[in-house]
């Protein structure tokens, strides 16, 4: 884990570290919490390494470095192993540090003084060696500074941008992976000479010290890697299924996604028959607001385009009012929704999984959506695809759930994860080239289905008043009935169409007494926990949800009859994909697993709270990790 | 050809809708435009339901309250060979949707936006709209105007349209004219139309204006038209002082025209160049059902191996 002040460089360090363990053949997954701030609060990114893909990260950690006080304060009970503190910070008193916010500078201050203990970073990193067995790593940073001053002929203030460099390589060096790794991870990181010169002296002199701890041994890297985090995975698997047009409204945590398909937004399709390479574009529109942006969307939608929008909760509030529009009108368009707490600004920057109810009945009146969720960063990328296809298939909003913690989490994984061979695009009844003058763009069939044409082929309408099959205002009763039905038909359809068994992932021991459900990001916790569980015989099920709407009804029940225990494993107060299976199947969790706190499902707790459950049979655990 | 569905016309006799959608229509014709690529997109209120009963086979989309203009800018910016032609009352893009009015002044979308302007709520029985002026009371107004009233000239000039204009809904040969600049005009076009509401504005009715408006035109020395961007600034000032004339006299005609600001389509194809040449609308997106988008480039970014 390494720490420090926001705008300190923590991201482009643990990007730096994460490539270079990367290049020595282990995998990894991250996760990044920040304050909603930009320069001065706490973030902090802690990472797993391993020799197989890492799922999750976890609470207690092997190696904390850090280049300020409030990253010890915050989380020297964390720590297992290795310490890597700055000796300018050793006087510093909890109560020093204003950046912290009080609540937590209580609770350390008595933590310490019930310990017997003072309030500086030295008696925290007293209590450590002591109390914990933690070896504690003292860098003089000034010292090391001013040497990189020296020897790049640059100003101490330039220089002083390396501060986390020398954080991140004297943990390297602990790892005892090939230091040449990390100096190509610098170069490759700094395009400007001057700074790829100050981190890579930095990072020699922060290495040269210290002693190798964990010897890993390099591996063989014989497959291509790629590092994805979740908003960049949404954003590629979008492109791919064809995306043409996105508007959005900034909002944490989904504008990066927008942000990164507009810096991308030049893109070649391949001619299928001649190979050759045509440029197209990707419209991106910063709206002026949620409103605006679903229903550009929307309109861009009319025209045949693949068109979506991404935001969060406060946004979504938003939305509803044009969404409602596009159910009314059948409209293909795509909502990918990054969930943060709530409600109101709630926690910008922190994760939840609460606005689960919230997407599935947006909106006044009746009419068919499709929500599926993702719950890792592959899935991600396929989701992206998957809910443009399924908007097109069945004329209707698809809403994308991707809780905050793999929006802002990466893992490293081999490319070829990706499955793009299996990738298809999926666009239903459109009618390309209409030969009446005009359509029956809500013509009654069977499947609940019309025939689809873009704006522009022939003569079309639209309204959000209720219509009759050409798209004209009727209020008709008769007309009504059958229009309202047609329109919920298409869910029906979807429901009959789309297998149930693609709308769940099933893991673990099928035969397990105990079947864990979930969905979105605490999957990868609970896959991990479980391996671990596994020596200790407990070895459950997992049944993770990836389509809440047509819910996988049959299966889940074919799945869950039998079961001694039901444990319903979520990111919220409710245990709102509990409430929504009890809707769908009369089943109900018989335990849970809940967290609110906004930070990541970590597998050590999650491991310990399935004990809790299946050992001690506490009905309800609630996890608390994470600072 | 079978006689194309067209829903019978609900509005209330003497409407000044009327007007505005026979000026629309003729408008329309006269510039010859193939209504397949014609779209019209309204708001909600009486003159939301302008696209269905249009008598031409053009293309409809009947929008929420106030959003017209978002979903005419999707339309156009996805497929910039259609022509898209918003119609909203003052309540819709004055009210509800002055939000949106105002941005869409900052992109200049090539697309004509015709604002129904008759001073009252018309089809939720008459409560004051955005330009009905302070201390004035129509009807159905239990009290006077609490409100000062907006000018939708100045404001949209100072949003950043580049052709301002006023219309009268019974002068519909003068207004038809008007459109058509409009539709010809390069770039976001607005034009604010008088229109009487014979239900519930007593005030502003057909013999109110018939007595006051006036055309811009008559004075052969008002050109609105910038020609050079050191024009502009002072063009400008010229429009937004002639929109607060308002009384004995009220002009109406062109107020302020300005091509030479680009379009938000040309601001696109600027950083994408293959835009107008191969738009989203026309783009090829799978082949046999295999994305044939090519993101190797964009993983080999993400690449760390």
């Amino acid at each position: 884990m390494i720490g420090g002040a926001q705008g300190s460089g923590v991201d482009t360090s643990a990007n730096i570290f994460g490539n270079a363990v990367a290049a020595s053949g282990y995998y990894i997954y991250g996760n990044r919490e920040y304050y909603s701030n930009i320069k001065g609060r706490h973030s902090y990114f802690n990472l797993t390494i391993s020799d197989k893909p890492p799922r999750s990260i976890a609470q207690q950690v092997e190696i904390l470095t850090s280049f300020d006080a409030e990253t010890i304060f915050q989380h020297f009970n964390e720590v297992k192993d290795v310490l890597i503190y700055s000796t300018e910070v050793e006087s510093t008193k909890a109560e020093q540090v204003q950046s912290m916010e009080p609540e937590i500078t209580e609770h350390v201050i008595k933590f310490l003084k019930e310990k017997g203990y003072g309030t500086t970073v030295r008696d925290v990193i007293n209590y450590l060696k002591k109390e914990k067995g933690v070896k504690v790593i003292p860098i003089d940073y000034m010292e090391i500074l001013k040497k990189v001053a020296d020897q790049a002929k640059v100003q101490l203030s330039v220089a002083d941008r390396a501060r986390n460099t020398i954080a991140i390589a004297a943990s390297y060096k602990l790892l005892g992976l090939r230091e040449q790794y990390l100096l190509n991870s610098i170069t490759r990181t700094f395009r400007q000479e001057v700074f790829a010169k100050i981190n890579t002296i930095a990072s020699q002199l922060a290495m040269q010290p210290i002693q190798p701890m964990y010897n890993l041994p390099e591996l063989p890297n014989n497959e291509e890697k790629i590092n994805l985090d979740g908003n960049t995975a949404a954003a590629i698997g979008k492109i791919y299924g064809g995306l043409r047009f996105q508007s959005y409204y900034p909002i944490t945590p989904a504008s990066d996604e927008s942000v990164f398909i507009e810096a991308h937004q030049t893109v070649f399709t391949v001619d299928p028959k001649t190979g050759e390479k045509r440029k197209s574009t990707i419209v991106v529109v910063q709206a002026e607001d949620e409103l605006a942006a679903i229903n550009m969307a929307s309109g861009a939608a009319l025209t045949g385009v693949r068109a979506a929008t991404a935001t969060s909760g406060p946004g979504f509030s938003l939305m509803v009012e044009g969404m409602g529009w596009a159910g009314m009108n059948e409209v293909p368009v795509v909502i990918t929704y990054y969930i943060r707490g709530g409600p109101s600004t709630g926690q910008p920057t922190r994760t939840s999984q609460a606005d689960l109810m919230f997407a599935l009945n947006a909106g006044h009146g009746e009419f068919p959506r499709i929500v599926i969720a993702s719950g890792d960063h592959v899935e991600a990328f396929h989701d992206g695809t998957w809910a443009l296809n399924l908007a097109q298939k069945y004329q209707t909003p698809v809403i994308h759930l991707v809780d905050k913690a793999l929006a802002n989490s990466y893992s490293i994984i081999p490319k070829k994860q990706l499955g793009m061979e299996n990738i298809r695009v999926e666009k239903g009844k459109i009618v390309i080239n209409s030969s009446t003058p005009e359509l029956k763009r809500f013509e009654i069939t069977e499947d609940g289905i019309s025939p689809f044409a873009p704006l522009g082929t022939t003569r079309i309408h639209y309204t959000g008043d209720e219509h009759d099959e050409y798209g004209f205002i009727a209020e008709a009763s008769e007309n009504r009935e059958k229009m309202y039905e047609k329109r919920i038909k298409k869910l029906f359809t979807a429901d009959k169409e789309i297998p149930e068994e693609n709308r769940v992932n099933i893991f673990g021991n099928t035969d397990s007494k105990i079947a864990i459900i979930t969905w979105g990001s605490p999957k990868g916790a609970i896959l991990d926990a479980m391996e671990e569980l596994e020596s200790e015989g407990i070895k459950p099920m997992l049944i993770q949800i990836r389509m809440f709407s047509p819910f996988p009804k049959n299966l889940m029940k074919k799945l869950l009859s039998g079961r001694e225990f039901i444990i319903d494993v979520e990111s919220n107060y409710f245990g709102q994909a509990g409430e929504v299976l009890k809707l769908n199947t009369e089943i109900e969790p018989t335990h849970h697993i809940l967290k609110w706190n906004g930070r990541p499902m970590m597998r050590d707790e999650v491991k310990e709270a399935i004990k809790a459950v299946v050992q001690k049979g506490e009905r309800k655990v609630v996890l608390h990790g994470g600072a | 050809m079978a006689a194309l569905k067209v829903e019978w016309n609900d509005w209330c006799p003497g409407c000044g809708n009327f007007g505005i959608l026979s000026a629309e229509q003729q408008a329309i014709q006269e510039l010859g435009l193939d209504p397949k690529k014609v779209v019209l997109v309204s708001g909600i209120g009486c003159s939301g339901k302008i696209p269905h009963f249009i008598r031409l086979p053009v293309s409809g989309v009947h929008t929420l309250h106030g959003r017209a203009l978002t979903f005419a800018i999707g339309v156009k910016l996805a497929n910039p060979s259609l022509e898209v032609i918003v119609n909203g009352g003052d309540g819709d893009q004055l009210g509800i949707g002055v939000g949106h009015f105002v941005s869409a002044g900052r992109r200049n979308v090539d697309l004509t936006v015709i604002v129904h302007n008759n001073g009252v709520y018309g089809l939720t029985k008459g409560q004051a709209s955005p330009t009905l002026k302070l201390g004035v009371k129509t009807k159905s107004l239990p009290k006077p105007n609490i409100n000062s009233d907006v000018n939708p000239i100045a404001l949209a000039i100072s949003a950043g349209y580049t052709f301002v204009a006023r219309g009268y809904a019974y002068d519909v040969k003068h207004l038809k004219e008007i459109i058509k600049k409009a539709i010809k005009h390069k770039g976001l076009a607005m034009i604010d139309v008088l229109q009487p509401c014979p239900t519930y504005n007593d005030i502003h009715t057909k013999e109110y204006y018939d007595k006051r408006v006036y055309k811009l035109d008559d004075d052969p020395g008002w050109d609105p038209v910038v020609k050079k961007p050191e024009e502009a600034e002072d063009k400008m000032s010229k429009a937004i002082l002639k929109s607060t004339e308002w009384g004995n006299r009220i002009p109406i005609g062109v107020f302020y025209q300005n091509e030479l600001v680009s379009t938000y389509e040309q601001r696109i194809a600027e950083r994408s160049p293959s835009y107008l040449d191969n738009p989203p609308a026309h783009d090829v997106i799978e082949f046999e059902g295999k994305p044939t988008t090519d993101i190797e480039d964009i993983l080999k970014e993400r690449r760390v191996v």
